[in-house]
């Protein structure tokens, strides 16, 4: 299941994959674009926190910002974004072309 | 280039860099233990827990625990870095750790999500702890869409819960605080936070518990304790003493499940903002909102928001005034007409069908016309972008918007809620924005403030922006808290809730007998003083 879904990432159709949360089941794995969504999505590119995406960022720089968080950034512990996740959601950051969209330093 | 707009404000160090990728926890941590705890305890604490929820999901080196221990309030003397985090997936884990914690008298700092943004984030309040992470608890148990009430655990946030009702097409809205995505309806609830819809006074709208004693037992509160019974979330008093509020702002247990109710989508929301355009209306926009409130004609709790507090969300300082410089009120007032805002934007809400919103409507305009307030809509405000944040948090809806606050100044990173309560008067309002501003002012921090006006009190909530990353600025806004706190209590008004930088202070506010109180509960539920030690002062 982790892997078709790693797979449907790559392909850029992991939503269709994304299996929502059911009842009295624990959260399941978030591919990188709903993860981006529901978490960094609000503040970057909001005029709250930099653009990352179209940058190329570093993905080791990427995982350890947020880890650790940056000045007004808060940290987003393994528990928050699983390691498996956060491996994910930096290699998609890095790609991800800049979105028209999205605003704010 | 983009590598250098993302460092300018600071780079982080190579060690940190590197302390990243450190995944493994060993217990080499050299950190000030709890008092009476050995090394070999700690170790021995680490040790055991590592066997109840994997290796994987104990850490216990300084550089793999730095995630749990970022905060924004000031700590110039690390008092509230952890020593370890333990991440349990179940209740039954929970127990193992709460029995281990006793055995080695190793504290445990239980959080929900760890998103209390000025409040203390994940760290504890006194060194030596280990927190108990509750994240991976996040099953979302029973949504009964008739009742309007669901059941959830601690590590649900407030994004998982809407996007279960949205998925479901469940017409039921949640109440967000302002952090909604990343924050916990338990971890709010649990320290009596508040939203903005009429559902927002978030205590009085829980219903049952489940928590995790310190003895390791469970207990189920109201109804919960009935086998058998369908009334866990519908019926809040069960029978005997109500215990629930012994679990809230305290350390008597570690709630693993939650009962809460939700408000049903009404047919027609209507977002107002009532613009005032100077600083010393606060009396006024007071005077005329209590009656409605009180009577309930206005149903959700207002924000009335100060013009300095909301620039802040989307603005720099130094757009408003140089560096260096005082943020006077002249060049807030140009800058916030520039924004379709006044001196005060106070923000509220209409629920309920055509027939009686249109009936309610009049009132509350010519209520607050005479208040000297210009009445504005969605029709007038358009996509202004404080009033969509307002609209979107009155709904239920989610964003981080109040992230921006912490770039307010220089680099950064600093925030302290400072959040004094007053009766919903007039008076009372403009002796404190008074006291407020004069306190702010000696200490060189800015006032930006706002006040959550309930049914029939205030919150006031000052936000205290700092640049967290120039060590002065750090002790600064550290002693301007303390004398926030201390001078504001001399006149009777003290916190509805605090951080963990002044537990202890505020406790003392409130008195020797109720002090004296919390820690006869406290020996007697928790005689090993293993949960949360120095929340809420009780030790």
């Amino acid at each position: 299941m982790k892997v078709m879904i790693s797979i449907a990432a790559g392909l850029g159709l992991a939503s269709a994959a994304y299996a929502a949360q059911k009842l009295g089941e624990y959260q399941p794995e978030r591919p990188p674009e709903v993860t981006y969504a529901k978490v960094c999505g609000y503040c970057h590119g909001k005029n709250v926190g930099p653009i990352i995406l179209g940058r190329k960022l570093d993905t080791d720089m990427i995982k350890a910002v947020t880890r650790h968080g940056r000045n007004g950034m808060p940290a987003f512990r393994p528990t928050e974004v699983t390691n498996a996740e956060l491996d994910a959601l930096a290699v998609w950051i890095s790609k991800s072309p800049a979105r028209t969209e999205e605003h704010g330093k | 280039m983009s590598e250098f707009e993302l460092n300018r404000r600071g780079l982080i160090g190579a060690s940190v860099l590197g302390a990243a990728m450190v995944g493994l926890a060993s217990c080499d941590n050299k950190g000030t233990l709890a008092p009476g705890v050995s090394k070999a305890d700690f170790a021995g604490a680490i040790k055991a827990m590592r066997s109840v929820v994997g290796d994987e999901w104990v850490f216990g080196d300084p550089e793999a625990v730095m995630p749990w221990g970022k905060v924004y309030v000031p700590d110039p003397n690390g008092r509230h870095v952890p020593l370890g985090a333990v991440c349990p997936r179940t209740v039954e884990e929970v127990q193992e750790i709460v029995r281990i914690a006793n055995k080695y008298k190793q504290p445990i700092w239980p959080i929900s999500t760890g998103k209390n943004m000025g409040y203390g984030m994940a760290a504890p309040a006194t060194p030596g702890q280990i927190v108990l992470d509750l994240k991976r608890m996040n099953r979302i148990l029973e949504v009964d869409a008739d009742l309007g009430t669901c059941l959830i655990e601690p590590g649900v946030t407030y994004q998982q819960l809407k996007d279960y009702l949205d998925d479901n097409n469940i017409p039921l809205w949640i109440d967000v605080p302002t952090v909604g995505p990343i924050a916990s309806p338990v971890g709010n609830t649990l320290d009596r936070g508040v939203g903005y819809t009429p559902y927002g006074e978030h205590f009085t709208f829980q219903c049952g518990m489940e928590v995790v004693l310190p003895n390791a037992e469970i207990l189920r509160t109201g109804m919960g304790s009935i086998e058998g019974s369908t009334a866990w979330q519908a019926f809040k008093w069960g029978y005997g003493p109500y215990v629930d509020g012994l679990f809230t702002q305290s350390n008597f247990g570690i709630v693993t499940k939650m009962g809460m109710w939700l408000m049903p989508r009404p047919p027609v929301y209507k977002p107002f903002m009532i613009r005032h355009d100077n600083m010393a209306d606060v009396p006024k926009i007071i005077e005329a909102m209590r009656p409605l409130r009180v009577s309930s004609l206005v149903a959700n709790c207002n924000l009335m928001m100060s013009a300095s507090y909301q620039l802040a969300m989307f603005k720099r300082r130094n757009e408003i005034v140089p560096d260096g410089q005082p943020l006077d009120d002249a060049s807030v007032k140009k800058a916030a007409k520039a924004n379709g805002l006044g001196m005060w934007n106070t923000y509220f809400a209409l629920y309920g069908t055509e027939q009686t919103v249109a009936a309610i409507e009049p009132i509350i305009r010519a209520q607050l016309t005479a208040s000297g307030g210009e009445v504005l809509t969605a029709a007038e405000m358009g996509d202004n972008p404080w009033f969509h944040h307002h609209a979107t948090l009155m709904e239920g809806g989610l964003n981080l918007d109040e992230i921006g606050l912490l770039r307010w100044r220089g680099a950064g990173g600093g925030l302290a809620w400072f959040a004094p309560v007053a009766a919903a008067k007039g008076a009372e309002a403009e002796g404190q924005t008074k006291l407020a501003r004069e306190i702010l002012d000696k200490h060189g921090f800015d006032y930006t403030a706002a006040y959550a006006i309930g049914w029939r009190d205030l919150h006031h909530i000052i936000a205290l922006l700092y640049d967290k990353s120039d060590p002065e600025q750090e002790k600064k806004a550290d002693a301007c808290y303390q004398d926030l706190v201390t001078t504001f209590g001399k006149k009777g008004w003290a916190s509805y809730r605090t951080g963990v930088n002044s537990m202890e202070l505020v406790a003392q506010q409130y008195g020797q007998t109720n002090r004296d109180f919390n820690k006869l509960l406290k020996n007697a539920i928790d005689p090993n003083g293993v949960i949360a030690p120095g929340k809420s002062g009780i030790a």
